[in-house]
C-alpha cells in the first residue's frame, strides 16, 4: 500500500502515543534486509482505541513490538506521553514499562507454564519491585545477560552456522586423539566414578556426554543427544534458522573451551591463571546463555542460580584435571560439596525474597483477577494449562493491568479463541478500558472484530498503512482496494450473503525482502494502473478524519 | 433412523467415551445423521463440544486404548465399525479423507511436499513414480500453488500457513475421495487466507461431486457455504437444518447465542456483544436436564429436571432439542419471567451467577 506521508497525524491534538516514520528492518538468514515495517506513522489519543488490521505477515506484531522497544526499531520516533522511547536506554525503558503493557495472541503459551497463576499475574510487579529495591539484583543481572546473548545470537547466527560443523570436526578429532592416550582416558572415566558429581543436575548430563564423546560413536551420540532435542524443543518457539544458529553457536563455544583446555595443561604460572580466567568466562557465558537462550530471557529466575553454581563447578573441574591422583579426588569432592551448599544458600535466599514479595503482591493480584471476572480463590495456585483459552486470556489481561498501565497493546488477543469466548474477551476489554481509563492498541486480522472495539482503524499492508479512518466510514465507504477485499473476506453469518461471489484477494503477500516498487499492493490490486508501479501513493484526506494512500481510491473519478 | 435415498454416510447413535482418571467422559453422545452424495454439512459448536471426536470416530481414526465407541457408521452401506484395520486403511484416501486444523502437524517436516502428495497416489492408485509426480504437479496447480514445478521439491516449512493448508488439501484430494471431513481447516489462518481456502474446498467439492463435512466454531464460516448445518453442544446434536432454514427460523437458544456472539460489520463500533456466559458442562458428570440450562437465558425449572429430545420442527429436515424454542410464545414468556426475577438483565444477557 501503500503509502507514505504523515497527513493523517493529528497535529493540533496532543496524542498519548505517537509513532512517526517507524522503520523496522531485520537481517534475514541469507543476509538480506527484511523490510518488516517501512515508514509507519500513527497517533493515539488518550482513552482512544486504535485498531490495526491486516493479513498475517504484514508487520502488525512487529509494529507492536517496536513500540515496546523489543527489539528497538531501526528508525523513527515513538513518543509516549511526550517521552521519546527510542532514546531511552534499557534501564529507563524498564522504568517506563508499567505504563505500557502488552497482551499476546496465544494465551496459554504466553504465560509461564511452571508458575502458578499467583506468580504469573504478579510477575510484572515482582520485576518492578526488584528494579525499585535492587533486592534481587542477581536475578536481573542474569536477565540482562540473557538479553545480551539473545542479541549476540541473532547477530552471529550466520557465522555460527558455518562454524558449527568445523567446531564439531575439531572436537571429534581432538577427542579421538585424546582417547588414544590411555592415561587420559582413565582421567576422564575417574570423574564418572566420583559420587560427588551427582550434586547439581547439569553436571550429570555434561559428564555423561563427555564420557560418551570419548569414542567416535560417542561423538555421534553427542550430536544426536545435544543437537536434536535442542533443535526440536527450541524449534517450537523460534524459527528454524534461529535454532540452527543457537545450536551452532553453542557447539562452537563448547569446542573452543575444549581446545583451550588442551593447551592449558601444558602452561604454567601467569599463563595458567590467565587461561583459567578466560575459561571461566567462556564456560560461564556458555552455560548461562545456553540455558537462557532456549527460554524467555525475562523469566530467568532461580534456574539462573543453578547455572551460576554449575558454572563454578565447571571451572573447578577444569582446574582439578591439572592436579594429580589423590589430591584430585579430594579437591573434587570438596568443591562439589561447597557448590552444593552455595546453591542451597542462594536458592533459599531467593525463595525467601519471593515469599515476601508474594505476600506483598497478594491484594493486587486479587484485585485484578476479580476485575477480569476470574474466581480468585480457586485460581491462585493453579497453573496456566489448567485453564481454558478464554480463562487464560483473562489471566493475561489481569497481568497486563496489575501495574495500572496507561496504554495496553493487544496483539491478536482473540484470534486463537472460539467466537463465543472472543465475545467475552472483547466485552471485557471494553469494560476494562472504561473502568481504568485505558488507551488501547488492538491488533487483529478480522476487520469485523477490529471495527467493534475501535474508535479509529488503520489498515496495514506489507509494512505500510493504506487507509486510516473512523470504523464506520471505513466499512461503509472503504477507499482503498485492499480494505474492500478485507471486508469481503470476513465470514458472514448470513446465508443470503453469497460468499462464493465475494471479491477475493489473489495469491500471497509479496516477500518483504523485495517489496514491489511504487504501491506495495500493486501486485494483487484489482484496480492497478501503470502509475502504481512507478509512483508511491501518498496519504490524502478523502473525508474528515478519513485518509487513504492510493492513486485511485474508490471515490476517485476513475472509479466513478 | 430414516435413511435418505442416496445416503453416502449414515451415522446412527454414535457414542464415544474416554476412560479418564476423573471418570468416564462422554465426548459424543447419541449422534445420528446422514449425508447424501455431493452434499455438504457444516458442524458448528464451541470448543469441547465434541466436533473433533465425532469426526475422528466417523473416520475411525481414534486410538483403541481407553476409548469406547458405540453405534454404527455406514459408509456406502458398509458398517465401518465392523471393518478390520486393514480394510479401513484401504478406505482412507480413495474413499474418505480428512483435513485437520494444524497444517504443519499433518505434514511430515522432513519429506518434500511433492513426495508427500504423490505418496497416496502410489499406494492407492498404483501409479509409477513418474506418473505420481506429474499427477502431484497437476494437483498442486489445482489447489492454487504457483510455480508448482519448483515447489514440489521444497519442504513444508518453506511454505506459509495458507499454502501448507493447500498442500494438505491436495493430499486429501489426491485419491478422489467421496467424502471429505475438514476439521477446522482455517481456524489457524487469517481471514483473507481463510476465505481463499474455503473457496478452494468449495470449488473442489463441486468439481468432484464430493460430500463434505466442514467442522468449525464460527457460524459465519458455514453460513453461505454448506447445504445443511448441524449444531453440537455437549456431544449432542442440538439443532440441525438446511442452512437457509436455520438462519431464517432458528429454534435452539444455543444457536441463537452462538450467532449473537459474532461481531457484525453492520453494527456500530462498541456495540455490546451478547456472549454466552460460563463454559460448556463437564462431560464426566453432565447435569441431568438440558445441558445448556446453566447458560441459557430462557431456562425454566423443567429444563433443569428433564432433558429435551431431538424433535422435528414444522419445516422438513429441521430438528432441535429445546422446550422453549426461540421465536415461540413459550420462549417469550420464559424470557419475560427470567427478566422479572432478575436471572437475565435488560440487555438480554444471562446474569452470571457465581458459585
Ligand atoms: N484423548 C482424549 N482423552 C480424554 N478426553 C478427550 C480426548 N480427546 C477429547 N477429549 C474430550 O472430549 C470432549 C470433546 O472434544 P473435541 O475435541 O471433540 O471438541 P471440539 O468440539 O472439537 O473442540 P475444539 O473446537 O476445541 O476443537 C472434550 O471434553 C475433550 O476434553
Ligand atoms: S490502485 Fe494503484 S495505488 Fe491504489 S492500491 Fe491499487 S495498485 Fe495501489
Ligand atoms: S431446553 Fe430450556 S435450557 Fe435448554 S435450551 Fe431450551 S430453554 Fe434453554
Ligand atoms: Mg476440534
Amino acid at each position: 500500500m501503500a503509502g507514505s506521508g504523515n497527513l493523517h497525524l493529528r497535529e493540533q491534538e496532543k496524542p498519548l502515543l505517537r509513532v512517526e516514520d517507524l522503520v523496522v528492518n531485520f537481517l534475514s538468514a541469507g543476509g538480506e534486509t527484511v523490510q518488516a515495517v517501512s515508514g509507519f506513522s500513527i497517533d493515539v489519543l488518550e482513552g482512544e482505541t486504535l485498531g490495526l488490521v491486516g493479513e498475517s505477515g504484514c508487520g502488525k506484531s512487529t509494529t507492536a513490538r517496536a513500540i515496546i522497544q523489543s527489539p528497538k526499531p531501526t528508525a523513527g520516533s515513538i513518543q509516549l506521553d511526550g517521552v521519546e522511547l527510542t532514546e531511552l536506554d534499557d534501564e529507563e525503558m524498564r522504568r517506563t514499562r508499567p505504563i505500557l503493557q502488552m497482551i499476546f495472541q496465544d494465551p496459554i503459551s504466553s504465560l509461564n507454564p511452571r508458575r502458578t497463576i499467583r506468580d504469573v499475574v504478579a510477575e510484572p510487579l515482582y520485576v518492578w519491585w526488584e528494579e525499585e529495591t535492587g533486592r534481587l539484583a542477581i536475578a536481573s543481572w542474569f536477565e540482562k545477560t540473557g538479553n545480551l546473548f539473545q542479541k549476540i545470537s541473532s547477530k552471529f547466527s550466520r557465522p555460527a552456522r558455518i562454524l558449527a560443523p568445523l567446531a564439531w570436526l575439531s572436537l571429534i578429532f581432538w577427542l579421538v586423539s585424546e582417547a588414544s592416550d590411555e592415561r587420559s582416558l582413565e582421567t576422564w572415566l575417574s570423574w564418572l566414578k566420583t559420587p560427588a558429581q551427582f550434586i547439581g543436575f547439569p553436571v550429570l548430563f555434561i559428564l555423561a556426554a563427555m564420557a560418551a564423546a570419548l569414542s567416535v560413536v560417542g561423538a555421534v551420540w553427542l550430536v544426536l543427544a545435544v543437537i536434536l532435542p535442542f533443535g526440536v524443543i527450541s524449534g517450537k518457539f523460534g524459527s528454524v534458522t534461529n535454532t540452527v544458529g543457537l545450536t551452532g553457536l553453542f557447539t562452537s563455544l563448547f569446542a573452543v573451551v575444549f581446545l583451550f583446555f588442551r593447551t592449558w595443561s601444558s602452561l604454567g604460572g601467569v599463563a595458567h591463571w590467565l587461561s583459567s580466567g578466560i575459561l571461566l568466562l567462556a564456560v560461564g557465558f556458555l552455560a548461562v546463555w545456553s540455558l537462557l537462550a532456549c527460554r524467555e530471557p525475562s523469566r530467568a529466575g532461580s534456574s539462573a542460580l543453578a547455572v551460576l553454581v554449575f558454572m563454578l563447578f565447571a571451572i573447578q573441574v577444569f582446574y582439578i584435571v591439572g592436579l594429580d591422583g589423590n589430591t584430585k579426588l579430594a579437591v573434587f569432592s570438596l568443591s562439589a560439596a561447597v557448590d552444593g551448599i552455595l546453591y542451597w544458600l542462594i536458592a533459599r535466599r531467593y525463595k525467601l525474597a519471593r515469599a515476601q514479595m508474594r505476600q506483598r503482591a497478594e491484594p493486587e493480584v486479587k484485585r485484578v483477577l476479580e476485575a477480569v471476572g476470574m474466581e480468585v480463590e480457586g485460581s491462585l495456585e493453579r497453573k496456566p494449562h489448567e485453564f481454558s483459552g478464554g480463562q487464560a486470556q483473562r489471566i493475561s489481561i489481569a497481568r497486563a493491568l496489575i501495574l495500572n498501565p496507561k496504554v495496553v497493546i493487544c496483539d491478536e488477543p482473540v484470534s486463537a479463541l472460539d467466537v463465543s469466548v472472543q465475545a467475552q474477551i472483547l466485552n471485557l476489554l471494553e469494560d476494562m478500558k472504561a473502568a481504568y481509563g485505558l488507551t488501547l492498541v488492538f491488533i487483529a486480522h478480522d476487520l469485523a472484530v477490529v471495527k467493534n472495539i475501535s474508535d479509529r482503524v488503520a489498515v496495514m499492508y506489507l509494512g505500510k498503512i493504506c487507509e486510516v479512518g473512523p470504523p464506520e466510514l471505513l466499512y461503509s465507504a472503504p477507499q482503498h482496494p485492499y480494505t474492500r477485499l478485507l471486508i469481503d473476506a470476513i465470514p458472514r453469518p448470513d446465508p443470503e450473503f453469497d460468499q462464493r461471489n465475494a471479491v477475493r484477494i489473489e495469491g500471497e503477500l509479496p516477500s518483504p525482502l523485495a517489496p514491489p516498487s511504487g504501491c506495495r499492493f500493486r501486485t494483487r490490486c484489482p484496480n492497478v494502473q501503470a502509475k502504481c508501479s512507478t509512483e508511491e501513493p501518498q496519504m490524502k484526506e478523502v473525508a474528515s478524519g478519513h485518509y487513504v494512500a492510493c492513486h485511485y481510491p474508490a471515490d476517485s473519478e476513475l472509479n466513478q | 433412523m430414516k435413511v435418505a435415498e442416496d445416503a453416502l454416510l449414515e451415522v446412527d447413535n454414535l457414542r464415544t467415551q474416554f476412560d479418564t482418571p476423573g471418570g468416564l467422559l462422554t465426548a459424543v453422545d447419541g449422534v445420528s445423521f446422514s449425508l447424501s452424495k455431493g452434499k455438504s454439512l457444516g458442524v458448528v459448536g464451541e470448543s469441547g463440544s465434541g466436533k473433533s471426536v465425532m469426526s475422528r470416530s466417523i473416520m475411525r481414526l481414534l486410538p483403541k486404548v481407553n476409548i469406547q465407541t458405540e453405534g454404527t457408521v455406514r459408509f456406502k452401506s458398509r458398517n465401518l465399525m465392523e471393518l478390520a484395520p486393514r480394510d479401513l486403511r484401504k478406505l482412507w484416501g480413495p474413499e474418505m479423507a480428512m483435513i485437520f486444523q494444524d497444517p504443519l502437524g499433518s505434514l511430515n517436516p522432513v519429506v518434500k511436499v511433492g513426495k508427500q502428495v504423490a505418496e497416496g497416489l502410489r499406494v492407492h492408485s498404483g501409479f509409477s513414480k513418474k506418473e505420481a509426480r506429474s499427477e502431484a504437479l497437476k494437483l498442486l496447480r489445482e489447489v492454487g500453488i504457483s510455480e508448482p514445478e519448483r515447489r514440489l521439491d521444497e519442504y513444508p516449512h518453506q511454505f506459509s500457513g495458507g499454502m501448507r493448508q493447500r498442500i494438505v488439501i491436495a493430499i486429501a484430494l489426491a485419491c478422489q475421495p467421496d467424502l471429505l471431513i475438514a476439521d477446522e481447516p482455517t481456524t489457524a489462518l487469517d481471514v483473507t487466507v481463510q476465505a481463499q481456502i474455503l473457496d478452494l474446498i468449495e470449488e473442489q467439492r463441486n468439481q468432484r461431486n464430493m460430500s463434505l463435512i466442514l467442522v468449525t466454531h464460527d457460524l459465519g464460516v458455514v453460513a453461505g457455504r454448506t447445504d445443511e448445518i448441524m449444531v453440537m453442544y455437549a456431544g449432542r446434536i442440538v439443532e440441525r437444518a438446511p442452512t437457509k432454514v436455520l438462519f431464517a427460523n432458528m429454534k435452539m437458544p444455543y444457536t441463537e447465542a452462538l450467532l449473537e456472539s459474532i461481531p457484525k460489520l453492520e453494527r456500530p463500533s462498541h456495540s455490546h456483544l451478547l456472549s454466552i456466559p460460563g463454559q460448556p458442562p463437564n462431560m464426566i458428570d453432565a447435569p441431568r436436564g438440558c445441558k445448556f440450562a446453566p447458560r441459557c437465558k430462557y431456562v425454566q425449572d423443567r429444563c433443569v429436571e428433564e432433558e429435551p429430545e431431538l424433535i422435528s420442527a414444522a419445516t422438513p429436515g429441521h430438528l432441535y432439542r429445546c422446550f422453549f424454542p426461540v421465536g415461540s410464545a413459550e420462549s417469550a414468556d420464559a424470557l419475560a419471567r427470567n427478566m422479572a426475577n432478575g436471572k437475565v438483565d435488560e440487555s438480554g444477557s444471562r446474569v452470571h451467577i457465581r458459585t
